[in-house]
């Protein structure tokens, strides 16, 4: 009976080796400062990733799709900028603003689409490209000025990013809503099944008569769709936004993606993962800035955590610490 | 256009009267850029540079763009020397990088200006003169601001302030918190600066750091930030949790969006800094060093304090 308490805990230990990370990252750091659980802090720190975790939810389908995108980053400028100039314009107005610049975002998402998955280029270097690509492009929208809204209290565009439903932050609301839905997407429907299919095994999706091609396409539409969405939120939260706000960004989705336990070499990985990848990292952060380390510090601390909680996750799916490569 | 007419008019014209010898009323100056485009103030600079360069017709611009490379800045002051530019305005990519260009500047016996922002002293021999802000005053002033607007609340014995710095590494960002953190103990022994962490420049980012000082500190009474883009998210980081109405907002380099929060009421003060006056005081650098007049090698140009007390004199910045 025991023993079998103590399997069925080691079973869940090895399943979800990152959610345990997790609550020894969030204990250790109360025990430093108490107000890193203050219910404000936690939801200031759930609200402020929920940007990067709109971007880390579709570039899960990408990377468990067999490949990588790295443009996001650029494309999340592109889209607060844009947005942004549209909502300023009068022939557009904020409501007619959003729609366009998803259209716009979306045709982005479609290009890197089409060239990985009908033109079969490799994706890491497609979205490289599409990095300064799409930089250059926001460069030349804007004519290298900052965008702000002026006149801040006559729109109500600011509900993205600052408003509040049932006392939930709407970022946040966002944020879980849409990870509720694509969540559902990739593991219960016929696409989501298909998508592990293409990413885990290529040669026998095609035999099975899946296309490929559309469902590559498809996973870059969806990250494209997220981008649009955190470029919303982004914009509406600081109600202007710079050309390089989205800069570097496309690293740090990859890093929560991947500390959700996604392989980069596609086939698993879960959205519910790859929430919690996020929250690690914006609790990280925060609880490091919470502790008063420089700035140095913290940027070595967070990837020394980020290796090790990678570690830890991998070596519970092995069930050994040490395991060279043989 | 208009610009290449006057300036061959006026060419042909001296020509005609002077004969040869006075080709040498007219000036040819290069410039390499940081990067324009990548920001409002760099973008606005080029602009008011050429604006400036038009109006005058003695003058001549070769107007380039390093686009934040430093191996094509080399490659473009090389370019310049190729040309036998009459002077040579350069704004670093990196301080230290560019010095191996600009000696061979020197030594082609082209005189450079560096503006905006120096490059490393070990380069201050093969430069005539720097055009550009003084950020250890600007920083220095800052911490003037902040603490006028403390005593005016009676809170100069008492008070708690944090810093938003500036991207780590970067001269700006460090001569900035350099002046305030060695003047605001000169004005103000009693006010506490309690913690200092970079925003990068960036709006988001500072909003985060400014959301963490929140939790953490129950007093803040002031908020230095090494520009305003990073005040204004600081500020609305202050406004999200109910707190901005107790804390005074102090930045640098004037933004639009400062300015904006300043006529507001919600933001008190900044560091007003022209990228048209930082163009022109440039351009006028390498005309006094041309004309053979004595010019400071640090050739500061005047950033005035602005706060929502005298504001009024002071035009919305374009950026």
């Amino acid at each position: 009976m025991a023993e079998a308490m103590v399997k069925s805990v080691g079973g869940v230990l090895a399943r979800q080796g990152i959610l345990v990370a997790f609550l020894v990252f969030m204990i250790g750091f109360t025990f430093w400062n108490p107000r890193f659980i203050d219910i404000d802090n936690v939801f200031g720190v759930i609200r402020s990733s929920a940007i990067l975790g709109v971007m880390a939810l579709g570039v899960t389908f990408v990377v468990i799709g067999g490949n990588l995108d790295l443009s996001v980053g650029s494309m999340l400028s592109f889209s607060a900028i844009v947005v942004l100039d549209l909502h300023e314009n009068p022939a557009f107005g904020p409501a007619l603003a959003i729609p366009a610049m998803f259209a716009m975002t979306l045709c982005l998402g479609a290009l890197n689409g089409f060239l990985i998955g009908y033109l079969r280029l490799n994706s890491l270097i497609v979205t490289l490209g599409m990095l300064s690509a799409i930089h250059g492009l926001t460069l030349t929208y804007s004519g290298g000025q900052n965008m702000d809204i002026a006149n801040q209290s006559a729109t109500w565009f600011d509900v993205f990013g600052r408003g509040s439903a049932l006392g939930i932050p709407v970022p946040v609301l966002i944020f879980a809503l849409l990870a509720a839905f694509l969540g559902i997407v990739l593991a219960k429907t016929p696409f989501g099944r298909k998508v592990y299919a293409v990413g885990g095994n290529g040669t026998a999706a095609t035999f099975s008569g899946i296309p490929r091609a559309r469902v590559v396409f498809l996973t870059y539409i969806i990250s494209a769709f997220c981008v649009a969405t955190a470029g919303l939120i982004q914009a509406s939260r600081t109600m202007g936004a710079q050309n390089t706000v989205g800069q570097g960004l496309e690293l740090e989705v990859l890093a929560a993606v991947i500390l959700g336990g996604a392989s980069l070499l596609g086939g698993s990985g879960t959205i519910f993962k790859t929430v919690i990848g996020v929250l690690i990292l914006g609790f990280i952060q925060n609880g490091l800035l919470l502790a008063g380390l420089e700035f140095y510090v913290q940027f070595v601390v967070t990837w020394v955590i980020i290796i090790l909680a990678v570690w830890l996750d991998i070596a519970t799916k092995r069930g050994k610490l040490w395991s060279p490569i043989a | 256009m208009t610009c290449m007419t006057k300036l061959s008019l006026a060419c042909s014209t001296a020509l005609v009267a002077f004969a040869g010898a006075a080709a040498a009323q007219s000036v040819t100056i290069g410039i390499t850029q940081n990067n324009v485009g990548v920001d409002s103030y760099q973008t606005t600079y080029e602009q008011a540079f050429i604006a400036a360069a038009e109006a005058n017709p003695d003058v001549e611009v070769v107007v380039l763009d390093a686009g934040g490379d430093v191996a094509r800045q080399i490659a473009q002051i090389q370019d310049l020397i190729q040309q036998d530019v009459d002077a040579m305005i350069i704004w670093p990519t990196n301080g230290q990088a560019v010095i191996p260009a600009v000696r061979e500047a020197f030594q082609a016996e082209i005189p450079v200006i560096i503006t905006n922002s120096n490059i490393a002293e070990d380069g201050f021999d093969f430069v005539r003169s720097f055009s550009g802000p003084d950020n250890v005053t600007q920083g220095a002033r800052a911490a003037e601001i902040m603490c006028e607007r403390f005593t005016e609340l009676g809170i100069q014995d008492e008070a708690q302030i944090v810093q938003i710095t500036g991207q780590p590494g970067y001269t700006t960002a460090i001569e900035r918190a350099e002046g305030f953190e060695n003047r605001l103990p000169e004005v103000c022994p009693n006010v506490t600066l309690v913690e200092s962490q970079p925003g990068n420049w960036n709006r988001e980012d500072a909003q985060r750091v400014m959301e963490a000082f929140l939790v953490q500190y129950d007093d803040i009474d002031g908020v230095y930030s090494g520009d305003d883009n990073m005040g204004v998210g600081a500020l609305n980081a202050a406004l999200a949790a109910d707190r901005a109405g107790d804390i005074t907002f102090v930045g640098a380099t004037n933004f639009a969006v400062g300015y904006d929060a300043m006529e507001r009421g919600e933001y008190w003060g900044s560091i007003y800094q022209s990228p048209v006056d930082d163009a022109e005081a440039a351009l006028q650098t390498a005309l006094d060093i041309l004309a053979g007049e004595e010019v400071p090698f640090l050739n500061y140009f005047d950033t005035p304090k602005i706060t929502q007390e005298n504001m009024g004199e002071f035009d919305r910045p374009v950026f």
